[in-house]
């Protein structure tokens, strides 16, 4: 056999491999187990309930609330300017451009904290940012925001501080109507950064 | 990790020497296999002589299968790769003319420069040529406009229009390729010539 024919033969053989593998079988960007351990150890993906209301009372654009969980519980009850991606369809490319991006502030929320955690796990595996979870979900939302519990007289300062946020928080949202909008000053200091990523730009090709 | 240079692993600055050295190592190349002969050339299209062919076709080839691959191992994030926009009508005219082009002057753009740097006159006419050609067409482009952007198809691919996988379709290619060689060889024997 000459030369040439094991080229021709060679070339063949790797020409019917690439056509029988699947394609993109590795995605890019893929955090590793150890990767993603240490980003749920750390737990910056969180943000509370207060910090949420406060967000929302000071209408800040670049908050986006996702609602994780099926359109009728969705139609029942949703936080305001929320958009609804039920986790069953997190994957499609249709709402790819809600989750993958670097303009936004994407907070997932759930009625516990279940759902908006698997949807958000889900999301960092495929290396996507800007995307975090409301502690505690709608369940604690109502518990602290809509329906505060005053703290005991013996509470620090800071409890109060909180109480009267919230209590003001739940007017806005439809509870009681109460006290100054003034959310306590360490809620509003640790907003997540939005990650923004520069476009690629796409280089010219030619011959 | 790649590609290298959109993902800015190498940086922007380094990409333009980058393109240098390629560029030099690809004008050798063409030196190398005597593409700086118009007869060689014009040889492609009197079937004396179907190196061209064969050596733009292995280049093809083994940068599809190098692609793909690399994809497949997870190595080049395929969708950031630069796909050339198709505009069928121009992509047609374009090529009629570039082909003529080649026949009559016995270059192509690249084995051009290649000639012209080893000293050949013809080959300096030709790059004079180039350059009045894009001289017209950039002054002549508002006429030209309608036309060069008719046909607007996106950055497509051939299999995405078939609707197979890159994997098939570079079978196909390869398939067409072997075919296209074995022909090529034919035809040398069949329209042999003694010296060109």
């Amino acid at each position: 056999m000459t030369i040439k024919n094991v080229i021709f033969i060679g070339l063949l053989l790797l020409g019917v491999v690439i056509a029988m593998v699947p394609e993109n079988t590795t995605k890019p960007y893929k955090l590793t187990a150890s990767q993603m351990l240490v980003e749920v150890q750390g737990a910056a993906e969180m943000v509370t309930a207060d910090e949420v209301a406060h967000w929302l009372i000071s209408k800040d654009p670049s908050l986006q609330l996702i609602d994780v969980r099926t359109p009728d519980e969705f139609q029942k009850y949703h936080l305001e300017g929320a958009i609804n991606i039920p986790i069953s369809v997190i994957l499609k490319d249709d709402y790819r451009d809600y989750l993958d991006q670097g303009i936004k502030m994407n907070v997932l929320y759930s009625n516990g904290t279940l759902a908006s955690h698997q949807a958000w796990m889900i999301l960092r595996q495929l290396g996507f940012v800007n995307n975090y979870v409301m502690q505690g979900g709608l369940n604690y939302w109502f518990d602290t925001i809509m329906n505060p519990e005053e703290p005991s007289a013996t509470s620090p300062n800071e409890e109060f501080a909180k109480y009267d946020f919230r209590k003001a928080a739940s007017g806005v949202f439809g509870g009681g109507v109460d006290a100054a909008l003034t959310p306590p000053t360490q809620t509003s200091a640790d907003k997540p950064k939005v990650i923004r990523r520069e476009k690629k730009k796409a280089p010219a090709g030619g011959c | 990790m790649g590609p290298l240079v959109p993902q800015e692993i190498i940086g922007a600055d380094w990409n333009f020497f980058i393109a240098f050295v390629v560029g030099i190592g690809f004008g050798f190349v063409l030196e190398q296999a005597g593409f700086s002969s118009s007869r060689k050339l014009a040889g492609m299209f009197y079937g004396y002589d179907t190196v061209v062919l064969k050596v733009f076709f292995t280049a093809a080839i083994t940068a599809m299968l190098g692609l793909l691959f690399f994809s497949l191992f997870g190595w080049i994030n395929l969708n950031l790769i630069y796909v050339n926009p198709t505009f069928l009508g121009s992509a047609i005219a374009g090529g009629v003319i570039m082909g003529a082009g080649f026949i009559i002057g016995g270059f192509c753009p690249g084995t051009s420069v290649c000639a012209a740097a080893i000293g050949k006159i013809d080959a300096m006419v030709f790059v004079g040529g180039i350059f009045l050609g894009i001289f017209i067409f950039a002054e002549g482009y508002p006429l030209l406009e309608d036309f060069y952007m008719s046909g607007s198809m996106g950055p497509i691919k051939v299999s995405d229009v078939l609707g197979i996988s890159g994997g098939v379709m570079a079978l196909l290619v390869i398939i067409a390729a072997l075919v296209m060689f074995k022909l090529g060889e034919l035809a040398e024997k069949k329209w042999p010539r003694e010296e060109y």
